[in-house]
């Protein structure tokens, strides 16, 4: 069963392997075709990592996310539209659908253009929130570019990200780089723990609208101000979908990419946008941060039998799991974040033991964990249970069942071993042989009866 | 063995009851006339004398094989007491042990009652279709199968 099943996962990754882990069919919707050009160098390093890429105004008669219940595309890069709502092929539900469908979604954004309702839609039902109105454009007086935006502040130019919390992988640390934001729609997160930022604007940000309140900004109508405010967030949904919002499209074309930019008062520095759009889009397409599930192994110790059904309460028993991780074209040996930690659950409904797992092995591709236990003296329907959720990389759930059976009669330590048990042994002793004796002397009295 | 030591006692137990026959015939009359003046002066002297008697007419009026039973008895008390001793002082680990050894003189105790019941004379009324001997052999019986019990629970 096992290797049917690593045969058919090495053809399947063989298939995919110059590109993502969930395919190759990249659809990109954009207002007019012509607009691709100014995103032409982001769009050829897609091209050139192996992506089929499709575009599509959303006007587009024959634009289609399904057919025949099977998805038409894989991944979907949304570019600035102006139309106001994308059309009955990309309703809310429609894209909700195709996440569902584990389909990938990167939404650009802009504040030159107002957000399409459909995405507005799509991202509340994600616990995104975006600014009324549909537009609103984040400024800095503090972190703005003073070559392209010296007056209207609105290109923000921020340190590359460095990790979000301990204990997630650095996909999108660049060190001592600079990230050029220009016209960026900033969003509000939920609370919602699939949600994770990556970019926040700095505390001096705020977003406001500049149509209607160029003048004055009422603080009762501000939309959100400083770290509230983020420019790049990521969602992973339970099926290990990705969806990711970038407040920045421009930062994806041509003259962004590596445009010369300074900061208030500080010398004129490369942007560092191209490394940062080619980890986001590899991110949100899956090419980064996937892991697999390679084999799960138990056994007693002591014993050559794989994965045997059934064990007996306080056997010794080792579990390993191999994983891999896939960073770009091909799979390694998946390494621990820091400060993370893979554990193992042996539970019947309530884990009994939750152990870490520790490094034991790597391959070429995999990286073998493993732990060594007794089982509790409790006997019943057991999982061995990797649940491994962690954000930026895809769901591990890996869940082995297995019977536990209490001590058969003849397995208990018999009693003339317990030192313990000699007095009560002696006891029994004395007597049966107080019995033996009795009888003895009974058969050889007389009779009551013929006593005369 | 005490059983055997004790079961060996018949010979002076049996003089005994020859030479409590006459103080037994002196002493059943002898009872009743001492109680009265006995209550005032000299209880003592009276309680000793109720034991003596006790002892004298059980020694002399009793068979044979009832006292082996009765000596088998006290012995399998005794035996079942120092487990239980040691069960407290000690601790029950491992308990079934526990269980089957203290068990088995329970056992052993209540079986050997009930042959003492049916063989008693003066219980014939109350078992007309029950024998000595067939008494006698229930109790084998019956106490093989709570040895065999016993010694498999043990382990």
């Amino acid at each position: 069963m096992w290797s049917i099943l690593s045969v058919a996962a090495a053809l399947f990754a063989a298939a995919v392997s110059a590109v993502s882990t969930s395919g190759n069919r990249l659809l990109v919707v954009l207002d007019d075709v012509a607009e691709k050009e100014a995103y032409g160098q982001f769009l050829g390093d897609l091209t050139a990592r192996g992506y089929e890429v499709s575009y599509e105004t959303p006007r587009s008669e024959g634009l289609t996310l399904f057919h025949l219940g099977e998805r038409t595309y894989d991944h979907l890069l949304f570019l600035p539209s102006k139309v106001k709502g994308l059309g009955p092929n990309l309703t809310p539900n429609r894209l909700v659908d195709f996440v569902n469908a584990n389909g990938n979604i990167l939404v650009a954004l802009s504040s030159k253009v107002p957000t399409s309702t459909s995405l507005v839609s799509l991202l509340s039902e994600l616990d995104i929130s975006l600014p009324v109105e549909r537009t609103g454009t984040v400024v800095d007086h503090f972190n703005y570019d003073t070559i392209s935006a010296a007056e209207s502040h609105d290109v923000l130019v921020l340190d590359a990200p460095s990790n979000i919390r301990p204990g997630l992988k650095s996909y999108f640390e660049l060190h001592g780089g600079v990230l050029a934001f220009p016209h960026a729609v900033g969003h509000v997160l939920g609370s919602g723990p699939l949600l994770t930022p990556i970019v926040r604007a700095p505390a001096t940000a705020y977003s406001y609208n500049p149509k209607e309140q160029a003048e004055v900004l009422d603080a009762d109508e501000l939309f959100a101000a400083g770290q509230q405010l983020a420019l790049v967030s990521v969602m992973q949904a339970r099926n290990s979908a990705r969806v990711t919002v970038l407040g920045s499209a421009e930062m994806l074309q041509d003259k962004w990419l590596d445009a010369k930019v300074a900061k208030l008062g500080g010398k004129s520095t490369k942007t560092e946008n191209k490394e940062f759009a080619r980890r986001v889009a590899g991110w949100t397409f899956q090419e980064i941060g996937v892991l697999r599930v390679n084999s799960v192994e138990h056994h007693l110790q002591g014993s050559e039998e794989l994965n045997p059904g059934i064990y007996r309460v306080k056997n010794d028993v080792s579990y390993t799991i191999s994983l891999s991780e896939y960073v770009w074209d091909k799979w390694v040996p998946f390494v621990l974040p820091e400060d993370d930690l893979l554990q193992l659950e042996f539970s019947m409904l309530s884990p009994f033991h939750r152990l870490n797992l520790e490094l034991t092995g790597t391959t070429d591709d995999a990286a073998i964990y493993g732990v060594s236990f007794t089982l509790p003296d409790q006997h019943g329907i057991f999982n061995f249970l990797v649940n491994y959720k962690r954000s930026l990389l895809t769901n591990v759930e890996e869940k082995n069942t297995v019977s536990v059976r209490h001590f058969a009669h003849d397995e208990w330590p018999r009693s003339f071993v317990i030192s313990g048990a000699w007095p009560w042994i002696s006891g029994i002793g004395a007597t049966v042989t107080g019995f033996l004796g009795f009888c003895a002397i009974w058969m050889y009295s007389k009779p009551v009866g013929k006593k005369n | 063995m005490p059983a055997k030591k004790n079961a060996a006692q018949p010979a002076p137990s049996a003089a005994a009851t020859t030479q409590a026959s006459t103080t037994a015939t002196g002493s059943v009359p002898a009872s009743s006339p001492v109680a009265a003046p006995a209550a005032k002066n000299a209880p003592a002297a009276n309680w000793d004398k109720v034991l003596q008697n006790i002892y004298q007419y059980y020694m002399k009026e009793t068979p044979q094989r009832t006292k082996l039973i009765d000596v088998f008895l006290v012995f399998i008390a005794v035996v079942g007491a120092l487990q239980f001793l040691y069960c407290i002082l000690a601790g029950n680990y491992p308990f079934n042990a526990f269980l089957s050894g203290f068990g088995a003189t329970v056992g052993q105790f209540v079986l050997t009652i009930s042959l003492r019941i049916q063989t008693t004379a003066a219980n014939k009324s109350e078992f007309p279709e029950v024998s000595p001997e067939r008494a006698f052999a229930d109790y084998v019986v019956c106490s093989l199968i709570l040895h065999f019990f016993c010694v498999n629970f043990i382990n």
